[in-house]
């Protein structure tokens, strides 16, 4: 007989060290459980062994597939015993095994016959079992008895049932789906635990339907909800509501007298919970506002840490978009800097910056300098881009502020807080030109002690941007000079690089550069000593005061304006042959992610942990794919693949999507089809396109899908000819034609027979933005400058009455699908002009610029002047003909 | 959703974890960042006062227990208040569970009554029970008081 494990004597807990399960060891503990067979079962041992293995479990240790097994056939043995602490215990095993389908089948009956007994406890713990290791076939069988324990009159079995309800969600909607009159009833429930519930699982039941939900929300707010977590949840979807309903008239918002009347709740979740939903309201009023910052402002001296670190959290993202209205909060503010929890100061601090106004920022700069040294880099790394924020809101600030910067540059500290530091420093220096050259000494300062190479070569190749056009570029010189001498070769060759980027620049300094670099040809690296000769080689005048000539600066230091996976990709897929490599052949297109990993599972993102693996390339993909395919192999160079578009609604029978694959003289529509029926095998799929609204496409070739099982993705193309280089718009209709065969679920084989069927999907339109490439530019003046005003077009547009100056900017750009560059397709709340800059390659591989400016004409009313810049004025007309006829 | 559940000893010994939605090659990430905000703040720290965490879009409730630390990690739905709300269930039932805040000896003693507890207060990521009272009733399999819903 093994000792007890359970010891009743309390008094010996003092003896901390030692532990219960003190050698405790996977192996012998397997052993143990073979006491599960013996035919005079002891529950107590039993729920001891059991005990050991939850702590095994519990403490990640994991089973082999054979020993599961093994434990969980011993554990189904348990359910002899009538001893009810034993029958718990099982129960939380068989959970923790989850075992596999084929062994399933075991337990099923003894689950049964728990979840049809008079005792509501087994009923209870037998359908949260059950759920958690049935499949569909199963879950048809159990149906019944689930739909009465959503309405069991005992709340344990109830919410038993709807919480099922909310997983088997996941992987049997349309089985949870028939449940909804009972979830309703269940959502009456005098018992809060379960109103709670039923109304989590009814939400998301009818998520799709905007007016059901509606309805939910309309009613429950009138009627009484029980618990505080229900009250959360309603306020939740009341808030959904109202954003859903876009309530543009002038007047009381809809349900925002429920939302207010919330504030006043006896639980302090609830008062959050409706403060923060009218915070977040769309295009709020400082009236709405007020209420809930009162509330907010009174849990920041609340003494509770979370409701302090919930109250600043939510008043640091009001203070993005309504600084003004969070003022009255910054005396209580102030006081959390020295709160003990670093979470809270750091909001604060960030908070304050933002809220504080230009006469307060020095007093806060010195309270924020004694907060620093005691916070961890992550927390640093906030404030910093928090002042750098503040520095581009006052540029007359920069003085402090970039001293600051300089000062916590020299601290101790990780390579992310460096980046973070540096990379504001740059920002300020690109933008405040008053500050480009104190800036740009600190910088200077920095590399001299410098641990990270990644951070020097930046700077270093940064100074070569800025330093030549300072108004004394010789002092820069020194410093790039010792890292030829001091740094490992990586920073060396990128100090080479600097010194001829300020020969080429400044003639005056060219013979000096010459004698430094000449002094790198004896470096024993071979990458500095080869970039040291092709500059010596490629500059000109050999150390005389000459200008080099723009071809050659172009060529050392030109921008390289194809993404690099793209170069890389097209240097990997090219043969040696006779033809050269040709670099206008590389796609130019910035990657989009492709649709198969949007819908990878797992999707769910942890916050920590390793990021993501870069997206692979989609245009190489999608090329590889359609040069793969015979009828295609003819149309050419791919110049665009669309984003994917749907062409079902969400949770239909067939999903099917479409990408338009557009090229010289042909259009290719990819439909990417899922069935997601698994009774269902379908065979033979096409699409059968009507074209008849666009009547410059003419179908050339198709190319059906054999087979597609459920849930595994295929694709069908259809191919049209066009007029060539000519950017034809029009409209399709579509219809998916199948062959469907009935699958046996239980074998998987799917009958001989078919029947022909037919699937109406949504119209697809080919239009302008299809003809365009979202190509940015990383600096649009210069840019804008160098097209020059030969092909430029200028016009006047009214766009009539619009939501908001936004809403107006976002249809403009995505009627001509181009990338907006530096930021400008973000229209500040309240502003009432706004200027967006544009840029793209159009059919033809033309590059176009873009500038437009918006302003509000009257209440509503916008007007716009549109500004294009383009290599060829065809390309500037066609652009205008876009917006007019938009 | 609640990604985890978390218990170590004031050595940062892990005693009991349970994740939810978080793939087994992540869970080191996890027990080493929660055992370091536990060194490095829950020092010196009362008992049951809660301490509060946020890291990218999930939030960290954590509180020390007696000779234990316990931390619980949520996102979306299960934010600061909610995860608070958890937090009080979980420290109310291993009190009752152990009969005083426990030490560790005691937490390990009582690990299965505790499990069975922590089972009928989250299932798979999603709050299911709130009360004590009830929750000890539940782990015996005895129905709850008909006087309370």
């Amino acid at each position: 007989m093994a000792q007890p494990l359970v010891k009743k004597d309390d008094d010996r807990d003092d003896e901390a060290d030692y532990s219960p399960f003190l050698g405790i060891e996977k192996g012998a503990v397997l052993q143990e459980a073979r006491v599960f067979n013996d035919p005079q079962l002891d529950p107590r041992r039993c729920s001891q062994v059991i005990t050991k293995l939850l702590y095994l479990l519990n403490q990640g240790e994991t089973f082999t597939k054979v020993e599961a097994t093994e434990v969980f056939f011993a554990v189904t043995k348990l359910f002899q015993s009538k001893d009810i602490g034993l029958r718990r215990m099982v129960y939380v095993m068989i959970k923790e095994l989850s075992p596999s389908a084929d062994e399933v089948i075991i337990v099923t009956s003894s689950l049964m016959k728990d979840m049809t007994s008079k005792t509501d406890m087994y009923r209870a713990n037998a359908i949260r079992v059950l759920c958690r290791i049935t499949d569909g076939t199963l879950l048809t069988q159990i149906e019944r008895y689930l739909k009465q324990a959503i309405v069991d009159k005992n709340p344990v079995v109830a919410s038993a049932a709807l919480v099922s309800g909310i997983h088997l969600l996941q992987t049997n909607p349309e089985i949870v789906k028939r449940w909804s009159n009972e979830v309703q009833e269940a959502v009456q429930s005098r018992a809060a635990l379960v109103q709670f519930h039923a109304l989590a699982l009814l939400h998301q039941i009818r998520q799709n339907d905007r007016l059901a939900v509606n309805k939910l929300v309309s009613s429950l707010t009138k009627g009484s909800v029980r618990s505080p977590l229900a009250q959360c949840l309603l306020i939740r979807y009341t808030s959904q509501v109202i954003r859903e309903s876009a309530n543009t008239q002038a007047g009381d918002r809809p349900f925002y007298d429920f939302l207010e009347g919330c504030l006043r709740h006896k639980a302090e979740m609830v008062i959050f919970e409706a403060a923060r939903a009218i915070t977040e309201l769309n295009g709020v009023t400082s009236r709405e506002l007020t209420p809930a910052i009162t509330v907010l402002q009174l849990f920041l001296s609340s003494s509770k840490p979370v409701l302090r670190f919930a109250a600043v959290r939510t008043l640091n993202k009001v203070a993005m978009t309504h600084p003004m209205a969070v003022t009255n909060c910054n005396i209580d503010m102030e006081s959390l800097i020295s709160d003990q929890n670093r979470s809270i100061a750091t909001l604060a601090i960030t908070t304050l910056l933002k809220t504080g106004n230009e006469s307060s920022v020095d007093r806060l700069m010195k309270q924020i300098t004694n907060f620093m040294s005691d916070i961890a880099d992550e927390f640093k790394i906030v404030v910093v881009e928090a002042i750098r924020s503040l520095c581009l809101k006052f540029p007359l600030k920069h003085r402090s502020l970039m001293n600051f910067l300089s000062n916590i540059l020299r601290e101790e500290g990780g390579f992310e807080y460096k980046k973070a530091i540096v990379d504001s420093i740059v920002i300020l220096i690109r933008d405040i030109p008053e500050a480009k050259e104190t800036g740009l000494l600190h910088l200077c300062e920095f590399i001299e002690d410098c641990e990270f190479t990644y951070l020097s070569t930046q700077i270093l190749h940064f100074l070569g941007i800025e330093g030549p056009k300072t108004s004394d570029p010789n002092k820069y010189i020194r410093y790039i000079y010792n890292r030829v001498h001091l740094e490992n070769a990586t920073v060396r060759a990128a100090a080479v690089s600097t010194l001829a980027k300020f020969g080429a620049m400044v003639d005056t300094l060219k013979p000096r550069i010459f004698v430094l670099l000449r002094r790198c040809l004896f470096d024993n690296d071979d990458e500095v000593r080869d970039r040291a000769t092709l500059y010596l080689n490629t500059l000109g005048g050999d150390g005389t005061v000459v200008q080099t000539s723009d071809d050659v600066k172009e060529f050392l230091f030109g921008s390289l304006d194809i993404p690099l996976v793209n170069l890389e990709n097209s240097l990997k897929n090219y043969e040696p042959s006779e033809e050269s490599f040709d670099i206008n052949s590389v796609p130019r297109e910035v990657k989009t992610k492709p649709l198969a990993e949007k819908k990878a599972p797992g999707k769910k993102p942890t916050g920590l942990g390793a990021p993501p693996a870069g997206p692979p390339s989609t245009v190489d993909a999608y090329e590889k794919l359609l040069s793969s395919i015979p009828e295609f192999a003819n149309f050419g160079k791919l110049f665009k693949s669309s984003a994917p578009a749907e062409l079902t609604e969400a949770e239909t029978e067939y999903a099917v999507n479409v990408v338009k694959h557009i090229f010289d003289g042909h259009v290719v529509f990819q439909y990417n089809c899922t069935n997601t029926i698994p009774e269902q095998l379908l065979e033979n799929v096409t699409v059968i396109v009507d074209a008849s609204e666009a009547e410059e496409f003419a179908e050339v070739a198709s190319k059906p899908l054999r087979s597609l099982p459920y849930d595994s993705p295929g694709q069908t193309f259809v191919a049209f000819e066009k007029p060539e280089g000519i950017p034809a718009v029009g409209k399709f209709s579509n219809m998916l034609r199948f062959i469907v065969k009935e699958v046996d679920p239980s074998t998987g084989e799917a009958e001989d027979d078919g029947v022909e069927d037919e699937y109406q999907l949504e119209e697809l339109e080919v239009v302008a933005a299809d003809y365009m490439l979202k190509v940015g530019v990383s600096n649009f003046r210069n840019a804008w400058e160098s097209m020059g005003a030969d092909c430029e077009r200028v016009d006047e547009y009214g766009l009539g009455p619009r939501e908001s100056l936004a809403e107006a900017v976002n249809a403009v750009i995505d009627l001509l699908g181009m990338q907006p560059c530096e930021g400008t397709e973000v229209v500040p709340n309240n502003s009432r002009s706004h200027t967006c800059l544009l840029s793209g390659v159009y059919i033809g591989n033309i590059k176009v610029l873009v500038r437009l400016q918006f302003g509000l004409d009257g209440p509503k009313d916008v007007a716009m002047k549109l500004a294009v810049r383009s290599e060829d004025e065809a390309v500037s007309d066609a652009i205008h003909e876009i917006v007019a006829s938009g | 959703m609640l990604l985890a559940i978390l218990v170590s000893n004031s050595a940062g010994n892990i005693l009991l974890e349970r994740f939810n939605g978080i793939p087994s090659e992540e869970r080191l990430h996890w027990r080493t960042f929660m055992v370091k905000l536990g060194a490095d703040n829950l020092k010196g720290a009362r008992n049951e006062e809660l301490f509060v965490a946020s890291q990218k879009s999930v939030y960290i409730v954590y509180t020390v227990l007696g000779g234990v630390c316990i931390y619980i990690v949520g996102k979306d739905d299960y934010d600061e208040l909610a995860l608070t709300e958890v937090m009080f269930v979980i420290t109310s039932s291993i009190k009752d569970a152990c009969g005083k805040s426990p030490s560790e000896r005691l937490f390990l003693d009582k690990y299965g009554k505790i499990c069975l507890c922590l089972d009928e207060i989250v299932w798979q990521g999603i709050l299911e029970n709130t009360e004590k009272e009830r929750i000890k009733r539940l782990i015996g399999l005895k129905p709850p008081n008909p006087t309370e819903s």
